[in-house]
């Protein structure tokens, strides 16, 4: 069968963003919610001073506290390794942003489609554009996924539920890799399947430096990283981002 | 294109809706979920989606991309697996176009003023027929007394800018462009010296030693590519075993990519590169048989700095294996270093020349001015020529070519007071190893095609005046790249530059000087001069807002436009931007716009109008030829272009695999040494005897002598004219590029707005804590001029980043805008802060992005 993981590259990754932005055109997700984010972060003093970057989508945890909180059974894994939120099921208690020791669920405070950006209610965008929020709505959304037949892909659905990434469930159906991975420009993102012995990202997770966010936690995360270090308490976060919700 | 439907979501969802109607108690006013039927609804529908093909609109790449269509609505860019600039991947603002594409604040319609210039516009919608016809009758009405008179000016022509380039011709027009604060000193620095029309880049596929000198690696910096094709090389290199030293006052702009970091005083690149040249040639490091083949480093220099010539025209040198005087074209073996006379007159060897000259600018000596330590400059002196192995070869692709795998990559930073000589001194550097066009070597273009300035600019003819408003081989700037801030000085006093006509009219095709360019109050004072003014774009610039008459909407990637290289250096490869829609709203694709202004105007058809100028500018001829009368369809432009490329199928061919990829790029039309003749048969300008010539002219006609300083044969350091601010304004301002951002069309996507939120000021935080300026809290920065005493300030806020030298603060370029919604209310530009004009300008008329600050927190004005 198959068990997705994902690898992130720290000596390639070159802080870009890309990643970010992919995830957002692609689900949807409204202004302020950032499924992936990328940190830039620097240690040390002039003149010695180091910089570093660091991505971090949802970690899809082997053993997800998330899943373990939800009281409706809105959130959980699947047998592929995806963590995934059935927003049809979602409650909005958000004991699952509390528990997540990795800062990646988010919550609709409004009305997610008041908050796309601009105001798209355009009495002059084409016929086939109005009625669509965004302009860029992907219709990959509006459908059922996997065994379990729910709908669980993209963002911005309801206000009132939690949100977060789904390693592009709606793309591995169509036999593609997630937005983050398919559009990293220096091929930072590695994600493949560790069920197949031939897959380049068993290669990559058997690298000696490789290590994963938080191991203190007992999370078990399918998101490892390599080529880099954990940051430490002492990393600053520069050029931080502070969404508009 | 691919069409499929989406049936395989179709699959049982009835058992969905069953969670949907019970959960949402917590909130009032909670949104309803869609209902299953309607997710049943929707699932069922036929949903018909396609590919096309096409570029990215946004960048400068113009990356390859793949347009997913549902209903024939685009719901998603990504990038063209076969595009060799990109293979399948995009930048973040590549993805976020998207947003602009739809971007209901678009111009949408033509619009005419209906109020005052110089301040914000109210406008009228009009027909594109009344738009385009007033836009002819203020054209003409100047065209018909001087048409030079009519200005046309670009910010960034996207593909080949054959287009415009034709629109300018056919209506005989002055033209300016971006150059001048982009990095037009470099290539004025490298046309000059190696008749390459390009600045610095490495040979990636081999070098071992890069000097990433200025270069915002992290942030799309870098000559000719931008991100994402040098991340891509770069990261290859390194992987090989590449290491990168990267000489710039911050740190973030090659973030974790800096095996060291060298943190040099900005202004003070020059000094650096000539401390290099003084090592290099004391540690031995010199390559004899490029300099003396391929260089003029063995002609004989007189006394006065001039070339020895004998009785004849051609420059001398001493041949070794005659021992005799010949003709430089002549000698068998030219002497690299001599000291001597012939017929009584005392002549040296540029070489000689130039080894006396660097003898005074000792590491130490450098280490004062650069505020790097002694030891870091010899250690890279001494790498970089170890690196190179002199005399070495190797066999690319089974041509054997000279092997030097040091290189530099240098761009924007060459805009600087002194940048012209600081690019001249850099690319020194490299000629003394020999690694110009060697394998891992430094390379300034994408393929060796000798430029027609490497001889214009030795030949530049100063005139008395009186100079057009552009001061083109005025005594003020002979060697000129045309600098909109200069010509907007000359526009506010003509007479201090002996310029009797100043323009009348002025066609803007998105170029917004009070967003993206230095100096804006020039601007601002002087461009409600222009009588009429025309603006082309898909919104309503800063610039348009003050000051349009007329605005035709062009569209965003709903348009042909092409075609354009796509080769990342090695494989060689054209695309075209092709659009996914029909132009949004009432725009038009650009060469649609050029194509009905110039039947309005009245230059169309004929031999010389506008279709013709296409036909020579796209090289189309006999079949292929556009006929003279008729307006083309667009289409049809490209269809006989792809033809004429011996594409049987045509623009289809693009339709259908979106690139055209041909192949490797041949070693022998790639490496200087391997080219027929070698160079190009140009010689390399080691010694700048016409800039010397230039001098002595200008300082016969009486200029002052900034503007003469720096037209000297060989690089000279002098202090640059910002240092003559007073003490209390004891900061270097510098400014830079976010990945982010793209000039200021990508202020307008509200996606990249939100990760890269606003204008801030990184200080150390050493720095700031000195001055009471605590991080996140507002700051204000006054710049002051040196030569005017003109100050001027903002207010940001104070980033503390440890990434910068302590004397030095920097902004991101981007900001200070305030016609769309999505850009108001971010901070301010920095270019608000710079001066254009003496002191500020560097000698071949390009922008300097240096000045002096002092820097206190809001409240401290009196500090």
């Amino acid at each position: 069968m198959t068990r997705y993981a994902m690898v992130i590259d720290l000596d390639r990754c070159q802080g870009c963003r890309a990643c970010v932005e992919a995830c957002k055109v692609e689900n949807n997700t409204p202004q302020g919610s950032l499924w992936m984010h990328v940190f830039r972060l620097e240690e040390g003093t002039y003149p010695s001073t180091t910089m570093s970057f660091l991505p971090r989508p949802c970690q899809h945890c082997d053993n997800a506290p998330c899943v373990k909180v939800c009281p409706v059974g809105a959130r959980y894994k699947r047998e592929d390794g995806l963590v995934l939120t059935d927003f049809d099921r979602c409650i909005g208690c958000r004991y699952c942003e509390l528990a997540c020791p990795y800062g990646v669920n988010v919550f609709n405070w409004s009305d997610p489609a008041e908050h796309q950006y601009l105001d798209w209610d355009d009495p002059d965008l084409p016929d086939e554009v109005r009625g669509s929020v965004p302009p860029w709505h992907n219709p990959d959304h509006d459908v059922v996924h996997g065994d379990e037949q729910r709908r669980t892909s993209g963002g911005g659905h309801a206000k009132g539920v939690v949100e977060k990434c789904t390693f592009c469930v709606q793309r591995l159906e169509r036999g593609e890799l997630p937005a983050c991975a398919t559009t990293c420009p220096v091929n930072a993102i590695i994600f493949g399947d560790t069920d197949d012995p031939g897959d380049s990202v068993n290669a990559e997770i058997a690298r000696g430096d490789a290590f994963d966010l938080l191991p203190e936690a007992g999370t078990k995360p399918r998101v490892h990283y390599v080529g880099g270090k954990h940051p430490t308490r002492s990393a600053r976060e520069i050029e931080r981002v502070e969404v508009e919700v | 294109m691919r069409t499929v439907t989406r049936r395989r979501f179709v699959q049982g969802t009835a058992a969905v809706g069953g969670a949907a109607a019970t959960s949402k108690f917590l909130f009032d006013g909670f949104d309803t979920v869609a209902r299953a039927d309607e997710v049943v609804d929707a699932a069922m529908a036929q949903l018909t989606e396609d590919v096309v093909p096409t570029t990215c609109w946004v960048g400068k790449q113009d990356c390859g991309m793949l347009a997913r269509r549902v209903n024939g609505r685009v719901v998603k860019f990504e990038g063209h697996p076969a595009n060799p600039l990109n293979y399948g991947t995009l930048c973040p603002k590549g993805q976020a176009q998207i947003g602009a594409v739809y971007d209901p604040n678009r111009v949408k319609t033509p619009l005419v003023r209906t109020n005052a210039k110089g301040e914000p516009g109210t406008w009228r919608s009009a027909s594109w027929d009344e738009a385009l016809e007033l836009v002819a009758a203020e054209v003409n009405e100047t065209r018909a007394r001087n048409p030079k008179l009519v200005l046309w000016q670009k910010g960034r022509s996207k593909a080949k800018s054959f287009y415009d380039t034709a629109f300018v011709k056919a209506i005989g027009s002055s033209k300016l462009g971006h150059g001048a604060y982009c990095s037009d000193t470099g290539y004025r620095a490298l046309e000059y010296t190696i008749g390459l029309h390009g600045v610095l880049h490495p040979d990636f596929r081999y070098t071992k030693y890069l000097l990433s000198w200025g270069w915002n690696i992290t942030n799309a910096g870098g000559n000719k590519f931008c991100w994402l094709t040098w991340p891509r090389h770069l990261l290859a290199a390194r992987e090989r075993g590449m290491k990168i030293v990267h000489i710039d006052p911050r740190l973030r702009s090659a973030g974790p990519f800096a095996d060291r970091w060298l943190a040099i005083k900005p202004g003070t690149d020059l000094a650096f590169a000539l401390a290099l040249c003084h090592e290099l040639i004391a540690n031995g490091h010199i390559d004899e048989e490029y300099l003396t083949t391929y260089t003029n480093a063995p002609y004989l220099v007189e006394d006065d700095g001039m070339f020895h010539r004998g009785d004849g025209d051609e420059p001398l040198v001493l041949d070794a294996a005659t021992n005799s005087f010949v003709p430089a074209s002549q000698a068998e073996a030219p002497t690299l270093r001599a000291s001597t006379s012939h017929n009584g007159v005392a002549v040296k060897t540029a070489f000689e020349v130039f080894a006396e000259h660097v003898e005074q600018y000792t590491p130490e000596w450098a280490a004062e001015v650069c505020g790097i330590a002694t030891s870091e400059i010899r250690r890279v002196a001494r790498e970089y020529g170890e690196e190179a192995v002199i005399g070495s070869t190797i066999m690319v692709d089974g041509v054997e070519v000279p092997y030097r795998p040091v290189s530099i990559m240098a761009y924007h930073m060459v805009q600087q007071e002194l940048g012209f000589q600081a690019m001249r001194a850099m690319l020194i550097v490299s000629m003394l190893v020999g690694a110009v066009g060697a394998a891992g070597g430094q390379f300034s273009d994408k393929t060796w095609k000798i430029d027609g300035k490497y001889t214009s600019l030795d030949e530049v003819e100063i005139g008395d005046g009186p100079y057009d408003f552009t001061l083109n081989k005025s005594k003020f700037y002979p060697i000129n790249s045309g600098h909109p801030g200069l010509v907007a000085k000359v526009m506010a006093d003509p007479e201090r530059y002996d310029v009797e006509e100043l323009p009348e009219v002025a066609i803007l095709h998105m170029v917004n000087p009070l967003g993206s360019f230095a100096d804006q109050d020039a601007f601002i004072s002087t461009y409600e001069k222009f009588r009429f003014v025309a603006w082309i774009g898909p919104w309503i610039s800063e610039t348009a807002d003050y000051f349009a008459d007329v605005v035709l909407p062009s569209a965003t990637i709903e348009k042909y436009e092409g075609p354009m290289s796509a080769t990342d250096l090695y494989v060689d490869a054209k695309s075209m931007r092709l659009p996914p829609m029909e132009p949004l709203f009432e725009s038009r694709g650009e060469i649609d716009i050029y194509l009905d202004l110039a039947a309005a105007i009245g230059v169309l058809e004929g031999e010389d109008g506008y279709i013709a100028q296409v036909n020579k500018a796209l090289e189309l001829e006999g079949e292929f030829a556009l006929p003279l009368r008729g307006r083309p369809e667009v289409r049809d432009i490209f269809d006989r272009w792809a033809r004429a490329q011996g594409i049987e199928e045509g623009l289809a061919f693009f339709e259908e695999h979106g690139v055209w990829v041909k192949g490797p790029v041949k070693p022998t039309k790639f490496y200087g040494y391997a080219t027929d003749p070698v160079f190009g048969g140009v010689v390399h300008r080691l010694y700048g005897e016409s800039l010397a010539r230039y001098q002595k002219e200008m300082k016969a006609r009486g200029v002052d002598d900034l503007y003469a300083v720096d037209y000297t044969a060989l690089p000279m350091w002098r202090e640059p004219t910002m240092e003559q601010s007073p003490g209390d304004y004891d900061l270097y301002l510098i400014s830079y590029k976010l990945i982010e951002h793209k000039q200021a069309r990508t202020s307008y996507i509200p996606l990249l707005n939100e990760i890269s939120p606003g204008q801030r000021l990184d200080i150390n935080p050493a720095t700031a804590r000195a001055r009471g300026i605590t991080d996140g809290a507002e700051v204000w920065v006054e710049s002051h001029n040196a030569v005017t005493g003109e100050t001027r300030r903002v207010k940001t806020v104070a980033a503390y980043t440890e990434g910068m030298r302590p004397d030095t603060v920097g902004m991101p370029h981007h900001f200070g805008l305030w016609t769309h919604p999505a850009s108001r209310d971010r901070g301010p530009t920095p270019n608000a802060l710079y001066f254009t004009g003496e002191g500020y300008t560097v000698n071949t008329a390009d922008q300097s992005f240096h000045v002096k600050v002092r820097a206190y927190p809001e409240g401290g004005e009196s500090a």
